[in-house]
């Protein structure tokens, strides 16, 4: 075990509290951006085409980078603060680069008006599009910039947990498999999940940087085509498994920090090697399940995504869930706001897990792809799942001894937050079971009168639930930073 | 699932699995809300929950199996069809769908289709899908606003489609993959007689 001086964690924690700040303010801006499509969608507001599809892009990019970044962001400092030495100074260096990439994001979408989801399905950037080419360039070269950061970021963390715990396989936890494994380097579960997580980050990121060097070669030299269903695979390969692995990611800290709340440990078995190490798997395949309407896509690789995105429920479900089941069970613990946010973060993972499995079985694909119970599925597990964790982890960074006094502000905020968020959900969810089509950016062109009057009413009804929730937020934030505030002062009491 | 769905539409299989699973889930929440604040030994409290997570995992498990042979009887893939009685050229353009009947191996651009096609019921109907600029999605509506069935529409490629119309009047088609500027205004009809 190493010892980390306080004034390196004190470092480490200022760089963390940059993050968290940014993290705050950045959210809100692209929730607005969300309750401006809803409104548009509902015909409350007009807009051009050209705005809502620049809008729904950098919705898209934002939410899926900003809460990547962010989850990496709490994984190295929970990590640096307790397991490994992490250079700071790197640390900053990673901020400036993530930084400079969300600058050049947003110039290329809300002034280039660039606009092909945050997919950008090749080759819809090159082909009728409503935004210059300079827009394409810039949010490329921007992701190339942001998917550097991020990898570098990620190989500094690996090796520095490699060098500390004996080498990747020892990361990976296969020294718990030995027959005797009575003498091994113990690792904490945070270290295994972070191991997971971020691996297939690194593939991820190589084919996605392999793509979008694709995407750059062919803005300076149009003459130049690629297969569209290579990139397909390509992009969902890199798009599925970043957001993927930042739910992973969060998880990572639950099983750190709800062993606080609970007394109880949550450690590295045999068990929990084996399913984090199957998920590993599962997190490199689950994509396919992305591909299932293109029929020429090979019809082995359709079964094994059906196959892989069931299984993938197993270990979430049997160790993951059955853990925080094992953790809190007759713990005789108080339910403060820290470990009630992981427990509906579990809650909200596991409701749009399950909705998720259900539009990953082929048969019903066909009745649900591209509408709107696909933001349903991944908005629940996001919003409801990696936002509540994130906000765990602030509530916890953000204070000192009072983690678990009662907050009333906070717990309101919480729960009107939850009402809110559902609701909006629940719009999603009926949209899809309607047969509402998803990125559509107002639903008048479409013939069928059930399907549009339902389609420009939910939308509405989600708009008035996006109010809900954002006052909800607004609660939280006062009570954030009451507690920063309160943090500071003590602080300099002791100093 | 052919038999479900004359009584369901597969998007209330969907709709009611997903409800069941989410009222669990809640059930679970508000179980585990009340019972955290109990006190029991840390080492029996663990015995408890790892017997009941064992048989949770063999039921999931075995139910996993089951529902993936069931669900793999009825996948849209047309080799797993019969023969088609009527061959149907697909072509997705920025902004427009244009349909014909047969088999078309020129080049895309002189393709003669249009938006609308008229088309026997109860006849397996084989629509060859494809597009010349960017991705798009080939999704047929029912009379009544249901998504029966679709296929992406890829450059490039040529996705096979196999569907048996069951009733006699207009299904809709829409776009459902984001293509740009009018991707919601992409629509096409199919008159069943
Ligand atoms: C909290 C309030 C939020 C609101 C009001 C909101 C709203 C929306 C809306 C209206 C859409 C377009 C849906 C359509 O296809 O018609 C959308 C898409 C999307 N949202 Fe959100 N969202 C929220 C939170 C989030 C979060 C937390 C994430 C995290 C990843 C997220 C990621 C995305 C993504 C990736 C898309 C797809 C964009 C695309 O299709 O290119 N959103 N959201
Ligand atoms: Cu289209």
């Amino acid at each position: 075990m190493i010892q980390i001086d306080s004034t390196d964690i004190k470092k480490q924690k200022k760089l963390a509290l940059t993050w968290a700040i940014t993290f705050l303010i950045l959210f809100p801006v692209l929730i607005t951006l969300g309750l401006l499509m809803r409104l548009r969608q509902g015909e409350v507001t007009e807009a051009a085409p050209s705005e809502f599809f620049s809008y729904m892009t950098l919705h898209g990019l934002g939410m899926a980078g900003v809460l990547f970044s962010f989850a990496f962001a709490a994984l190295w400092y929970l990590n640096s603060t307790r397991y490994v030495k992490l250079n700071v100074k790197f640390g900053w260096f990673l901020y400036i680069i993530i930084a400079i990439g969300v600058v050049g994001l947003l110039i290329g979408t809300l002034i280039g008006k660039f606009g092909p989801g945050w997919y950008m399905l090749y080759p819809l950037p090159f082909k009728g599009t409503f935004w210059p080419l300079w827009a394409t360039k810039l949010s490329v070269i921007s992701l190339i910039i942001l998917g550097v950061g991020w990898l570098v970021g990620i190989l500094h963390i690996l090796y520095a947990l490699a060098k500390e715990y004996g080498g990747i396989t020892n990361l990976l936890g296969w020294q718990y498999l030995k027959k005797d494994n009575s003498n091994i380097r113990e690792i904490p579960s945070m270290v295994l999940i972070t191991t997971i997580s971020l691996i297939p980050g690194v593939f991820a990121l190589i084919i996605g940087a392999a793509m979008l060097i694709m995407y750059l070669l062919q803005s300076f030299e149009p003459s130049l085509a690629f297969d569209p269903l290579m990139m397909k695979n390509m992009v969902m390969f890199f798009g599925h498994t970043l957001v993927n692995i930042t739910m992973y990611c969060a998880v990572g800290w639950v099983y750190a920090l709800l062993p606080e709340f609970t007394h109880r440990e949550w450690k590295v078995n045999k068990a929990v090697v084996y399913s984090w190490n199957a998920t590993f798997f599962f997190i490199l395949f689950a994509y396919l399940h992305h591909l299932y309407m293109d029929f020429v896509q090979p019809t082995s690789l359709q079964y094994l995504g059906q196959i892989i995105s069931y299984s993938s429920a197993i270990p979430a479900t049997g160790i993951t869930m059955f853990g925080v089941i094992a953790q809190v069970y007759h713990a005789k613990m108080k339910w403060s706001i820290i470990p009630l946010m992981f427990l509906f973060g579990m809650a909200g993972w596991a409701i749009g897990g399950f909705a998720a499995v259900v539009d990953s079985t082929i048969a019903l694909n066909s009745s649900l792809h591209n509408t709107l119970w696909v933001p349903a599925h991944f908005h629940t597990y996001m919003l409801m799942g990696v936002v509540l964790f994130i906000l765990g982890f602030l509530y916890y960074l953000f204070s000192g001894n009072n983690k678990e006094e009662k907050d009333s502000f906070g717990n309101a905020g919480f729960w009107i937050f939850v009402l809110g968020s559902y609701g909006f959900l629940l719009m999603f969810y009926l949209g899809g079971l309607n047969s509402v089509p998803r990125r559509y950016s107002n639903y008048s062109g479409i013939e069928i009168d059930h399907v549009r009057e339902t389609g420009v009413h939910l939308a509405q009804c989600a708009a008035l639930f996006v109010g809900v929730l954002l006052i909800g937020l607004i609660l939280m934030y006062l009570s954030l930073i009451c507690r920063l505030v309160q943090q500071k002062a003590t602080n300099k009491k002791n100093d | 699932m052919s038999n479900f769905t004359i009584l369901l539409s597969l998007q209330k299989i969907a709709g009611l699995l997903s409800l069941a699973g989410a009222l669990i889930v809640v059930a679970v929440v508000v179980f585990l809300l009340i019972s955290a604040t109990k006190e029991e030994d840390k080492t029996t409290a663990k015995e408890k929950v790892y017997k009941l997570r064992g048989r949770y995992l063999w039921g999931i498990i075995v139910m996993a199996i089951v529902l993936l042979f069931i669900s793999f009887k009825s996948l849209p893939y047309s080799h797993s069809k019969e023969k088609a009685a009527e061959e149907v050229t697909v072509v997705g353009y920025q902004w427009l769908w244009k349909m014909d009947k047969g088999v078309y191996n020129a080049k895309l651009e002189d393709f003669g289709g249009k938006n609308e096609i008229e088309l026997p019921v109860n006849k397996s109907i084989k629509f060859i899908v494809t597009s010349t600029d960017v991705n798009h999605n080939f999704a047929i509506y029912n009379s009544a606003g249901v998504l029966v069935t679709q296929t992406q529409a890829m450059p490039q490629h040529k996705n096979i489609l196999q569907y048996t119309f069951k009733e006699k009047g207009e299904y809709q088609i829409l776009c459902l993959e984001y293509c740009g500027t009018a991707h919601d205004f992409m629509v096409g009809i199919i008159h069943i007689n």
